[in-house]
């Protein structure tokens, strides 16, 4: 071939390109998230081939689920968002109307729960309030009685809090800061006290942020699992935990039915929430922003000396659930049955990766397996994320229906996903005559996947929508193809935000638990949370330890892609 | 290169932006598309860039349909207002974007096509700064660069000068003028500022609400509006509403504005037969070929004066007024008159720093105009 119709060729190719990674995407959104989740209900609703809706009203008509799993499910979830909310509007003020050290740098931290593992969390309360946990040798060290308070409701909501009150401290916070400091102003000029302009100007304007934060709190505790698996068991067990229960006991239809009832209540709550959502989508940081002032008062006043007392008890509280936690997971790891230092649950670890039988989980196959899956998602999620942020910062017709269709796996369980992919592809499917089956470790990462690029696409999609539409049509009337365009100008431009959804993607994938402790079939593709799940159920002290690796692998990861699409992003 | 639009039109679902617009740009024409905000002007020049595609009607380069056509593939160089320009690159690199697919023309290196051009437009040196290092007006001038820089056959500025305040404004104008009549390259100039579209332009097409009003050159549209809108728009005009009286033996027209009766010229627009008249490119307008000829006793019609042509003390088609209020102005003074049926804009010469004696609010004066100056409008 010539060299110009080398050129040529390229050229259509790049024409296609954005077009053609759209529809593979498609195609993958349909083959691993769409035809699963779909498989599920088709268990749900049908026996042997025919439709019924027997299993479904079964579960409904049955005070057994309706109160003990439906209702608690719901209770939880609502206890969990009241928690949440008493724990984060707090942060919120406090980031918005204070000035401190290190504010900027808490603020940023706010992330952090977001993307540790879950399990690990779990680990980190048992290790606090368990028997033997951190709380209690507290209350021992001064002569109080033990308290227990593992595998109650409260722990749950308290573990829940822990994950979403940052969440809800975030998006009030950032509605907090774009109040216009000149709409109090005016209220104040016309006559309103503080406390009045405070109710009839500030709080309109953060009730749409306070929703968001609630209905979020609410859809993510609504599906929570290994929160609840490690802290409430079976006794207190959600629907996710009984769809979970019943899986394992192969009954997949009821489990099916389950699955359809919490997604058809999840996807409805977040139809709502993006309602929501939408309405409120402008809040940026507002030019005149409230003022801020300093947590240590200038002049002290029973008004100014209380409110420093407030605000020192919510620091304790602060790191009572958020530092405690993880301190004691990690001083769990090296505390000997008589308290004193000890490193014998490493060496367990270490023991068990030699000298292990091969039924029994080995803690190196268990990182290595974490780290390849985390590669693995990487490598589909990014794409498939960046894709769908141009695809949804973009003005065409239907455009409604594909964000609903690609944010679709924020609100279905990773469980769903999981128990379709095994009932589907790892069991095998017949296409057009042959039988089609993936293996765990394949589904894995494609469940992995799924649930993590919708964090690539929030990461990116926001710099999308920032940047001007006339800097591609620039670049495109300049003679670039559309795929040149997002290469030479978009890519550079929402960098940080690939890079973000990036480590966000693996600190998922690290962390997943939900759909991996389904598809994880024998020692080819258990993860370490998995490890840490399978340790928790016999002894707590080597689960401590593995939980610190979870921890140590996870941020190192976060931090490597980070650091290393820092130096890219410098370019 | 030849620019033709043949019935275009753009509809966004029930919206209609633009209702088939046909328009001819000529080589090397400097052609201005002018309009109140929404008439459909940027979307004629995206229809042209390809960055939409006309629901009906077609956009033809020398003569060739450009459906289907990608934007990238148009040789079309496009100067936006807030200038887009690439901010993670140097100035120099965003000048040399558009050589990446394509040789420099001339034959030149394109180190040598980037410095030729930054010389042009007055940046030589400037390669390596930071585009957010610049000023508006300088950031405006890299723009224009990197839309020349592959040799573009048609240049289109949408509101190139918008953001830029009005000193820098009419340099930059002047600039963009001169270098456009040097390279000679077609241009299409979108701005919904009336006196920015007479002072630079070849041609003026006037917008509204998606249609052409009016084609011509700027003093045509000036002297000779077609229509009420392009009346009023270009320009500060008394617009008024008048029914035929009578038309006397000598020639022109009686027509009665309330109380008051005028003399009208009849002018070529009345006593041509349609749009031939009105110009010398009948196929760019010729809406009018139904028109009436002439107007008989009892027709409605709408004539025009221009503040300029009312005259302090004139003898024909007096009327007297009552001073509202007046704006200096430099050369002239607007001296606004409520005359009984409406109000009247008068521009008086200024004569110095007493002459505005007389014109105090609430002081009658007598005004009037030649018959010739009046231009009747559809």
């Amino acid at each position: 071939m010539s060299r110009v119709s080398v050129r040529r060729v390229v050229r259509v190719l790049e024409q296609r390109l954005l077009t053609l990674v759209a529809a593979l995407t498609a195609v993958v959104l349909l083959v691993l998230f769409y035809y699963p989740v779909a498989t599920v209900f088709a268990d749900a609703v049908l026996v042997d081939g025919r439709p019924t809706v027997e299993p479904i009203a079964a579960i409904l008509t049955s005070e057994f689920y309706l109160v003990d799993i439906i209702w608690f499910t719901a209770k939880q979830a609502f206890y969990s968002t009241l928690a949440s909310l008493a724990l984060g509007l707090p942060a919120a003020w406090l980031f918005s109307r204070f000035e401190f050290r290190g504010r900027e740098t808490l603020r940023s931290l706010t992330i952090l729960p977001f993307v540790m593992p879950s399990i690990m969390v779990a680990i980190g309360f048992v290790a606090t309030f368990g028997r033997n946990g951190t709380l209690n040798r507290a209350l021992s060290a001064v002569g109080l009685p033990p308290v227990e308070l593992l595998f109650t409701l409260e722990a749950i909501i308290v573990a829940h809090a822990f994950y979403n009150a940052p969440l809800v401290a975030r998006v009030v916070t950032a509605a907090w800061e774009s109040v216009d400091a000149r709409t109090v102003e005016t209220a104040r000029s016309l006559g309103a006290n503080p406390r009045r302009a405070f109710r009839d100007v500030v709080l309109p304007q953060l009730l749409p942020s306070i929703g968001v934060g609630a209905t979020l709190t609410f859809i993510f505790t609504f599906a929570s699992f290994p929160i609840v698996l490690a802290l409430g068991g079976f006794q207190l067990a959600t629907i996710e935990v009984f769809v979970y229960s019943r899986v394992r006991d192969l009954a997949y239809a009821e489990a099916a039915s389950l699955a359809v009832i919490e997604t058809v209540i999840s996807i409805t709550l977040t139809a709502v929430y993006l309602r929501y959502e939408a309405s409120q989508r402008s809040a940026g940081g507002a030019a005149n922003p409230l003022p801020r002032r300093s947590v240590v008062p200038s002049d002290w006043t029973p008004k100014s000396a209380l409110r420093t007392a407030g605000i020192a008890g919510y620091a304790l509280i602060v790191g009572l659930v958020f530092v405690v936690p993880i301190a004691s997971m990690v001083l769990a790891s090296v505390t000997g049955g008589d308290g004193g230092f000890t490193l014998a649950n490493y060496a367990f670890l270490a023991e068990r990766q030699a000298t292990g039988a091969s039924f029994q989980v080995k803690p190196l196959p268990a990182i290595l397996n974490s780290l390849a899956f985390a590669a693995g998602t990487l490598v589909v999620a990014v794409p498939m994320g960046v894709v769908m942020a141009v695809l949804t910062t973009r003005r065409y017709r239907g455009r409604g229906l594909i964000d609903v269709l690609a944010m679709a796996p924020f609100a279905v369980s990773g469980i769903v996903v999981g128990l379709g992919l095994l009932r589907g592809l790892v069991f095998g499917v017949d296409v057009l005559g042959t039988r089609i089956r993936v293996t765990g470790a394949l589904a894995i990462v494609a469940a992995h996947a799924v649930g993590a690029y919708p964090f690539v696409t929030r990461n990116v999609a926001p710099l999308f929508a920032r940047l001007d539409g006339r800097l591609v049509e620039s670049a495109r009337s300049l003679g670039a193809t559309r795929t040149r365009a997002l290469v030479d100008i978009e890519l550079p431009l929402v960098w940080t935000g690939v890079v973000a959804g990036a480590a966000f993607a693996v600190a998922i994938s690290i962390g997943e638990f939900d759909s991996t402790i389904i598809l994880a079939e024998g020692a080819g593709s258990y993860t370490m949370p998995i490890a840490v799940e399978r340790f928790l159920g016999r002894r707590l002290g080597p689960a401590t330890a593995m939980g610190c690796l979870l921890l140590l692998v996870t941020s190192a990861s976060f931090l490597v892609v980070d650091r290393f699409g820092g130096r890219w992003g410098e370019l | 290169m030849r620019l033709e639009l043949d019935a275009v039109s753009k509809r966004y679902g029930s919206a209609t932006a633009l209702d088939s617009v046909s328009l001819s740009v000529d080589d090397g024409e400097f052609f201005t598309l002018v309009g109140p905000s929404g008439c459909g002007k940027t979307t004629t020049l995206r229809c042209i860039a390809g960055f939409e595609s006309p629901t009906e009607g077609t956009v033809r380069f020398d003569g060739e349909s450009m459906a289907g056509v990608a934007p990238e593939s148009r040789g079309v160089g496009v100067v936006f207002q807030n200038y887009a320009l690439f901010p993670h690159l140097s100035v120099g690199e965003n000048v040399a974007y558009g050589l990446r697919f394509t040789d420099p023309p001339g034959g030149g290196t394109r180190d040598e096509r980037i410095a030729e051009l930054l010389d042009l437009v007055d940046l030589a040196g400037f390669e390596d700064r930071d585009p957010d290092s610049l000023s508006g007006g300088q950031q405006q001038r890299v723009a224009l660069a990197r839309a020349l820089a592959p040799g573009p056959n048609l240049l289109l500025l949408d509101e190139p000068m918008s953001a830029l305040d009005a000193r820098l404004r009419d340099r930059l104008r002047r600039q963009v003028k001169r270098i456009q009549s040097e390279l000679g390259v077609t241009t299409v100039y979108v701005t919904h500022d009336q006196s920015e579209a007479l002072a630079v332009s070849d041609r003026v097409a006037v917008l509204n609400r998606g249609r052409v009003e009016q084609v011509g050159r700027p003093r045509e549209l000036y002297h000779r509006p077609r229509t009420r809108f392009v009346a009023e728009f270009l320009g500060e005009n008394n617009v008024l509403d008048a029914v035929v009286e009578s038309r006397p033996e000598t020639g022109g027209i009686r027509v009665g504005v309330g109380d008051a009766v005028f003399t009208l010229a009849e002018g070529r627009r009345v006593l041509g037969q349609g749009g031939s008249a009105s110009g010398d490119r009948a196929e760019s307008d010729g809406r009018d070929g139904g028109r009436p000829a002439r107007p008989a006793p009892g027709d409605e019609l709408t004539f025009c004066v221009r503040p300029e042509q009312l005259r302090v003390g004139a003898e024909t088609n007096r009327v007297r007024g009552t001073v509202v209020d007046t704006e200096f102005q430099g050369a002239t003074t607007r001296v606004r008159l409520d005359w009984g049926e409406t109000e009247l804009v008068v521009a008086v010469e200024d004569g110095g720093e007493e002459s505005a004696a007389g014109f105090e609010v609430g002081t009658t004066l007598d005004i009037g105009f030649a018959p010739a100056s009046a231009h009747i409008v559809e």
